[in-house]
């Protein structure tokens, strides 16, 4: 069935059962993803999902459901569930149904190109990605993970008061982890690429990546406790700014689960940590066009020179906070209820290179690794304790690698202790948002290990 | 769940270009959450997941497709798209699917559906009255309860065809303490294979106490001391430990490719012999047991270790055949969404001799850790991270200052070696989780035991 038909049922349906205003939220799409194992094609799956998400106030409250059986035999489920769950909520924030911005930014999230490219030929970048790997090093035992995949999804959002977009994009991604080993030591290196060109990925570089970030850390030892300066590397820190960015959401604020509560306009970190949320960035693998309320986004910069100038809102928390809503309002999939989301979020670049950074330093640690940040730290608290992989700087330069370290602190201390950014902005793999971030440079971080 | 004819038509689909096994999976699940912050009901979620997977072996490749849509054309058209993925003639198969019943383990007594969300709500205000009233400290509390009913379906072309139904439900109490301007939190979620039964017999109050005392202690705890030292980790969730240090490394996941650290060691000393390790989805109404997994092999008790001796792995079909050695019914997945591979269900450090009072009263120094936060492993290198939630120094045999921001690194091999005390007072936690096919409910285990050297990773020097 046409799918406008069927949301025109399902508020149909829902209107008769006393339900105002309503919501659906639709996605669709494909994906495809090929596992290359000890130059054998071992892994291959393939799918093709759909989902419908529906909203509703009821007695001034909202109510969600979803399901995947996206047909007629589920209206009526549907419909029961945001009634019932309206009536036990009793939370007083309004959340509701918005009409529609005046004007949608377009944003190129999907790439035609990328649908045309064979799936021989995906098949042989794969395989050549585990090829090269091999080629680099004798000391590579073994390619542990070997992976190429892509989707392409769509979204409908439509509303009884007459919203109605459309969105779709594609993407593209792959990964590698290298297993090399030198007598009995054991260490992996892993590299990514994400994008919907194709054409951008190269196996040899990639394979590159990884097989030096494994090969480097042979021989690795731990260091002895103690404060050091430490650079925290660009992947390594955005992977801590996506560990911590909730502590910039409204709710999280108004919940009192944030430290930043009252903080707006205040100096919150160093001069030069400047955080921006721009869903309109050229290849941000989170731009959109609108928010998960159906809110046209927005650029914004979220610390300007380490002062404080806005939170991440919704409609919701920014009725309550008496603002305006900075489209952030997220809307993981047709599961999810709304919540809040960078976009694409980063910590803005500065002038010098890795290198440069490093070339001043008598002693310290340069982390290139951060493991276990979904337990090791506290986003409340802002503290963290954390497994650690790098090197050690002396004199200026990278010398040996270290492991079994773990870096401990506390993030909005550290934002306060950023004594430079690097030049080198790198971006995460993508989940609800993307995030990113240059090199920064700490003051000094507590470093535990022998 | 589907009919027998769409089955079998879409399993020799499956089959045309020359698999020697196919499978097809159907899932239909609803659940349930609520969310409770600061006393107010924040959000409800009620849906329904369906789809169906389709998998393919030929020798050791492997290929995998998922739907949402079950009917008859679009099974068949998923099943020969998946199959075009693979090279060669169709063999001559037999089909003939023979629906059998396993015994049913986690036998359910109230469906969580028929329980209205208001008396849900009830249970969760009161966990969070609890909670809150705790102390004056207490600054936040949330509280998520969810439910699922999960439906499933396997039929295999080896003739297998079994239905199964899981219920589980879990009630998660989240505590902020905040003093001068600082925020520490303390966490409990129980949850089991059981209906909504489970709340009858479950001392709720108890639960949201100890996530509001853990929460106020930590806010008036100092930071952690660094360096190495002796840890002591206390029974239940304290069981991560094994769980990351060991349990994913003798998942046939790493293990059949030869990638992980126990790879090749059936039969050699790999722990202390103190260590005895058991994986058991047999255990009634726990959280991460079953009764058939998701390839629909019965659920097994599977020995990993005894008395430090390394004695099996955790196995599913593919892996099997890589390892030539028998499935152990460990093959799961979160969802149709995911092709099922070994995993964890309930595993545990079984019980020692030792009492906990004798373990604390013979270390001189160094950390107890009380309650365990999470934790990851790289199998590859068998290290290891863990946060510890609770933790207290110890000195000369005695509990004394609790400490906060404590994380425990190591390896895998190195860990298991130094256990040198092993309590008798065993008992389970429950945790989610993730790894390749997805994220799924698993019991962590075990008695109180001490580490004779761990890496522990605070913000204070070595004291």
């Amino acid at each position: 069935m046409d799918m406008k038909m069927l949301i025109n049922k399902i508020f149909a349906e829902g209107k008769k059962q006393g339900i105002n205003d309503m919501e659906v939220f639709y996605s669709a799409g494909s994906s495809l993803s090929l596992k290359v194992f000890q130059k054998e094609l071992d892994g291959y799956s393939l799918s093709e999902s759909e989902g419908l998400g529906l909203r509703g106030m009821y007695n001034g409250k909202m109510g969600y459901s979803y399901t995947e059986k996206v047909d007629e035999t589920s209206i009526e489920l549907l419909v029961k569930n945001v009634k019932e769950n309206a009536t036990v909520i009793d939370s007083d924030d309004e959340e509701y149904i918005f009409e529609g911005s005046k004007e949608y930014k377009k944003v190129d999230t999907f790439n035609p190109k990328l649908e045309e490219v064979e799936e021989a030929e995906k098949i042989k970048f794969v395989k050549q990605l585990e090829e090269e790997a091999f080629k680099i090093d004798n000391r590579i035992q073994s390619v542990e993970t070997c992976v190429y995949g892509d989707g392409y999804g769509e979204t409908i959002m439509s509303n009884t008061k007459g919203l109605y977009l459309h969105d779709k994009s594609n993407i593209a991604y792959t990964y590698v982890v290298v297993v090399a080993k030198e007598n009995e030591d054991i260490k992996t290196g892993m590299a990514y690429r994400t994008g919907n060109d194709f054409s951008k990925f190269s196996a040899k570089e990639i394979a590159e990546e990884a097989v030096n970030e494994a090969l480097s850390m042979l021989g690795a030892k731990s260091v002895k406790s103690g404060d050091y300066p430490v650079v925290i590397r660009n992947n390594a820190a955005a992977d801590l700014l996506e560990a911590f960015e909730g502590i910039f959401s409204a709710e999280n604020v108004q919940k009192n689960l944030s430290l930043l509560k009252g903080k707006l306009n205040e100096q919150i970190g160093s001069e030069k940590f400047t955080l921006v949320d721009d869903p309109f960035m050229e290849g941000g693998l989170a731009s959109r066009s609108f928010d998960g309320e159906g809110v046209a986004s927005k650029f914004k910069k979220v610390v300007d020179k380490g002062v404080l100038k806005t939170y991440f809102h919704n409609l919701k928390t920014a009725k309550k906070d008496g603002v305006e809503t900075t489209g952030n309002a997220s809307k993981g999939s047709y599961k999810s209820s709304v919540g809040i989301a960078p976009s694409n979020l980063y910590v803005e670049k500065g002038e010098k290179t890795l290198e440069e950074m490093i070339s001043v330093m008598d002693k310290g640690i340069l982390i290139t690794e951060l493991q276990g940040l979904h337990s090791g730290l506290n986003s409340v608290s802002g503290d963290f304790s954390l497994a650690a992989l790098g090197y050690e700087i002396k004199d200026g330069k990278i010398s040996k690698p270290v492991e079994q370290i773990t870096v401990a602190g506390n993030y909005f201390e550290l934002l306060k202790n950023i004594e430079e950014t690097g030049s080198d902005l790198k971006f995460g793999l993508p989940g609800e948002a993307y995030i990113g971030s240059p090199s920064l440079k700490i003051k000094k971080l507590a470093i535990a290990g022998e | 769940m589907l009919n027998k004819q769409v089955i079998e038509d879409t399993l020799n689909a499956a089959l045309t270009t020359g698999g020697d096994f196919a499978e097809v999976y159907v899932e239909d699940r609803t659940n349930n959450g609520i969310v409770m912050i600061g006393g107010k009901v924040e959000s409800t979620m009620t849906g329904r997941d369906y789809g169906v997977g389709i998998r393919i072996f030929k020798g050791f490749n492997s290929v995998y497709a998922y739907t949402n849509k079950s009917d008859r054309d679009s099974l068949i058209s998923t099943a020969k798209k998946a199959a075009a993925a693979i090279e060669g003639k169709q063999g001559t198969i037999a089909l003939s699917l023979n629906m059998t019943q396993n015994e049913n383990i986690n036998v359910i007594h109230i469906d969580p559906n028929t329980i209205e969300k208001t008396r849900k709500v009830q249970l969760m205000r009161r966990a969070y009255d609890t909670a809150f009233n705790y102390d004056d400290l207490i600054t936040q509390v949330t509280v998520s309860y969810m439910d699922y009913n999960q439906d499933i379906m396997v039929a295999n072309s080896e003739g297998l065809w079994k239905e199964d139904k899981r219920v589980r439900t879990r009630l998660a109490i989240s505590s902020v303490a905040s003093k001068n301007g600082e925020m520490q939190s303390g966490f409990f979620g129980p949850g089991a294979s059981k209906g909504y039964e489970f709340y009858e017999n479950l001392d709720v109050d108890k639960y949201a106490r100890e996530a509001s005392r853990i929460a106020v202690t930590m806010v008036n705890a100092k930071y952690s001391p660094s360096g190495k030292m002796p840890v002591i980790i206390d029974n239940g969730f304290g069981g991560v430990i094994f769980h990351e240090a060991c349990g994913h490394g003798l998942e046939a996941t790493s293990v059949a490719k030869g990638l992980s650290v126990f790879s090749d060691k059936v039969g050699q000393k790999i722990a202390s012999p103190l260590v005895t390790a058991i994986d058991d989805g047999t255990i009634p109404n726990e959280w991460g047991s079953f009764n058939i997994d998701d390839e629909g092999t019965p659920s097994h008790r599977n020995v990993l270790i005894e008395n430090g001796i390394l004695k099996g792995y955790m196995i599913d079909k593919l892996n099997a055949r890589r390892m030539k050695m028998d499935i152990t019914g460990s093959g799961r997945r979160q969802s149709y969404r995911y092709a099922p591979t070994s995993r964890m269900s309930n595993t545990f450090i079984d019980n020692g001799k030792s009492s906990p009072e004798e373990i604390i009263a013979n270390t001189e120094k160094g950390i107890y850790a009380k309650y365990m936060g999470g934790g990851s492993v790289n199998p590859s290198t068998g290290e290891f991270n863990f946060a510890v939630m609770e933790g207290y120094i110890i000195e000369n045999g005695k509990i004394k200052d609790p400490v906060r921001g404590a994380t425990l690194i190591g390896k895998g091999t190195d860990i298991l070696n130094k256990i040198d005390m092993v309590g008798n007072n065993m008992t389970h936690g429950q945790g989610m989780c993730g790894s390749v096919s997805g994220s799924i409910p698993t019991n962590v285990g075990q008695p109180m035991i001490r580490v004779s050297e761990i890496t522990v990773g605070g913000r204070e020097g070595e004291k």
